[in-house]
């Protein structure tokens, strides 16, 4: 997974291979982690979007008034 | 870099458009103190996370496609040939600027020891993307959902506005060429079209529960906190500062660039690559915010939301042409922009009913579309590019600034990538009932379940006896 196990080795290189990437997995593994970023992606705007569904139908079912919520001010 | 003076003007470069960055991050601040001192108290920490959760969303977007967008899209695709690879298609070949080095998967977009520049400049232009979706968050405070407000956060902040910095910003854009183009400090290119997509969702979204009484007379809703307001428009002042320095090119030899043989000149340039002078832009920074607040002190009555909001309208107005405007210049035009963009608010809410909890689409929309226009009169004839100067629509040469051009530009920015894909996006939410929170809820107010928490918390705190 090391790019660089050296790194006075890797600046002793010609200077078009010392100036390059340097990231774990480079050259490799790019296009999987751009899909692993898209899945985390999606994924968080499902379970997000679920949770505030949930939240708004709950506190609708509630029908509080416009100022019921000045009794739970808090002095902290 | 093997030698001190190239990584001298190398290392310069990437630590100047680093403190911009830092700088303008700022503006994120100033943005959810004011949305939050704007907003009621039942909404406070709904508003704040709505603002806080659009860094993310279009922050991950951004290095997925938005980056890629900006530098695919310079000649429309179609519109005009790059003067990179004479091209009218995306610009995704192996030329100096191209798409393709920017995808997510290229080896430029991390640590790259081959490549100083490219993360600092992402995230210049990653900060400009928060603040065009900023913009519209304060429009649409209290009533819309947060996952709303993210499908519409990414649309701008990702999408529609890296397609307008690409025509109207890129020193190889279409608009530059077609046009004549001018927008060197975003009046349009941020600004207009961030107020022009809010006033889209706004027609969609309505207004807030009370704002209009039955006889269809609008209501003032204060902001709660007018102290957190202050100190928010401040720091978005100031992040708006290094938004101009990150707007240039801080050293750049232009004999070369344009191609004069034996000649070098060093100067600072504007996002096109043409000069102008940091010290030119700081006199006209702060005298067309001194303009907008001028004017707006005059015009609200000495009211401070709005004061300082026009202080802020005063430099977006004046913005299109702060590289090259004279600074009594920069400050009339910054009033003359403030006193429409308040008319035009007031009279917008009273004919349509639309409920600007914030007054964006006025500060941002209508004054960075008048300051195009202005723009195109004042600077009528300066080139749009140092490349080559041609005739209007010649398309393969680089227009005059022009006001045909400018008022062209401004339609596009507010209404073809704003207005119109804010209200499209927002019917589709609506049809698919995810845009506006329940009726009961908005009554209730957002927090009502985590301030009834924090009450319970507090009495059996209060109530312990060990």
């Amino acid at each position: 997974m090391a790019t660089v196990t050296n790194w006075i080795d890797h600046l002793n290189k010609p200077a078009e291979e010392v100036a390059g990437a340097v990231y774990p997995g480079a050259g490799s593994s790019e296009g999987l982690l751009v899909i692993l970023a898209i899945i985390l992606w999606v994924g968080w705007h499902v379970l997000t979007a679920k949770s505030e569904s949930d939240e708004l139908d709950r506190l609708s079912r509630k029908r509080h008034g416009p100022n019921d919520h000045k009794s739970n001010i808090t002095d902290w | 870099m093997t030698d001190q003076l190239g990584a001298l003007t190398t290392i310069f470069t990437e630590f100047y458009y680093w403190v911009t960055v830092v700088l303008m991050f700022l503006i994120h601040v100033g943005f959810c103190m004011y949305e939050v001192g704007a907003s009621r108290y039942k909404h406070h920490q709904h508003t704040l996370m709505k603002n806080t959760m659009l860094i993310p969303l279009v922050t991950v977007t951004w290095f997925l496609f938005g980056w890629w967008i900006y530098w695919a899209f310079p000649t429309g695709p179609g519109l005009a040939p790059s003067i990179m690879n004479e091209s009218t298609a995306l610009i995704t070949d192996d030329s100096a600027f191209s798409a393709t080095w920017y995808k997510a998967t290229s080896d430029l977009m991390a640590v790259n020891l081959g490549d100083h520049i490219s993360g600092v400049f992402w995230a210049a232009f990653l900060l400009f993307s928060w603040t065009a979706a900023s913009i519209v968050s304060g429009a649409i405070i209290e009533r819309i959902t947060t996952f709303a407000f993210g499908i519409l956060a990414i649309a701008i902040g990702s999408v529609f506005w890296t397609i307008d910095a690409a025509w109207g910003w890129h020193f190889d854009g279409w608009m530059l060429k077609l046009l004549g183009y001018h927008d060197a400090y975003a009046s349009g290119v941020i600004h207009a079209i961030a107020g022009g997509f809010a006033l889209g969702v706004l027609m969609v979204l309505g207004p807030r529960i009370g704002k209009f009484s039955s006889s269809g007379e609008p209501r003032n809703i204060g902001p709660r906190n007018p102290w957190l307001v202050t100190i928010g428009l401040f720091l978005i002042y100031t992040g708006f500062w290094g938004f101009y320095a990150a707007c240039n090119i801080p050293i750049f030899d232009l004999g070369p660039e344009y191609g004069m043989e034996g000649i070098s000149y060093w100067t600072a340039t504007n996002i096109y690559v043409t000069p102008t002078t940091l010290s030119g832009i700081t006199f006209n920074f702060l005298m067309s915010l001194s303009g907008g607040l001028l004017a707006g002190y005059w015009i609200a009555k000495g009211d401070p939301f709005w004061t300082y909001s026009s202080g802020l309208a005063g430099i977006i107005c004046a913005s299109a042409g702060n590289d090259l405007y004279h600074p009594i210049q920069a400050m009339i035009i910054g009033m003359i922009g403030v006193v429409i963009s308040y008319k035009l608010h007031y009279w917008v809410e009273r004919k349509f009913k639309i409920d600007d909890a914030v007054g964006a689409v006025a500060v941002h929309g209508y004054a960075g579309f008048i300051g195009l226009v202005i723009c195109g009169f004042v600077l009528n004839g300066y080139p749009s590019s140092g490349y080559s100067v041609g005739a209007m629509w010649d398309g393969t040469t680089y227009a005059t600034i022009n006001p045909l051009g400018q008022f062209l530009g401004a339609l596009i920015m507010f209404v073809v990538l704003g207005l119109i894909p804010g209200y499209v996006i927002a019917k589709v939410l609506h049809g698919m009932g995810k845009l506006r929170i329940p009726r009961d809820v908005e009554i209730a107010g957002l927090d009502y379940e985590i301030m009834e928490t924090a009450k319970k918390d507090e009495r059996a705190v209060s109530s312990a006896t060990r």
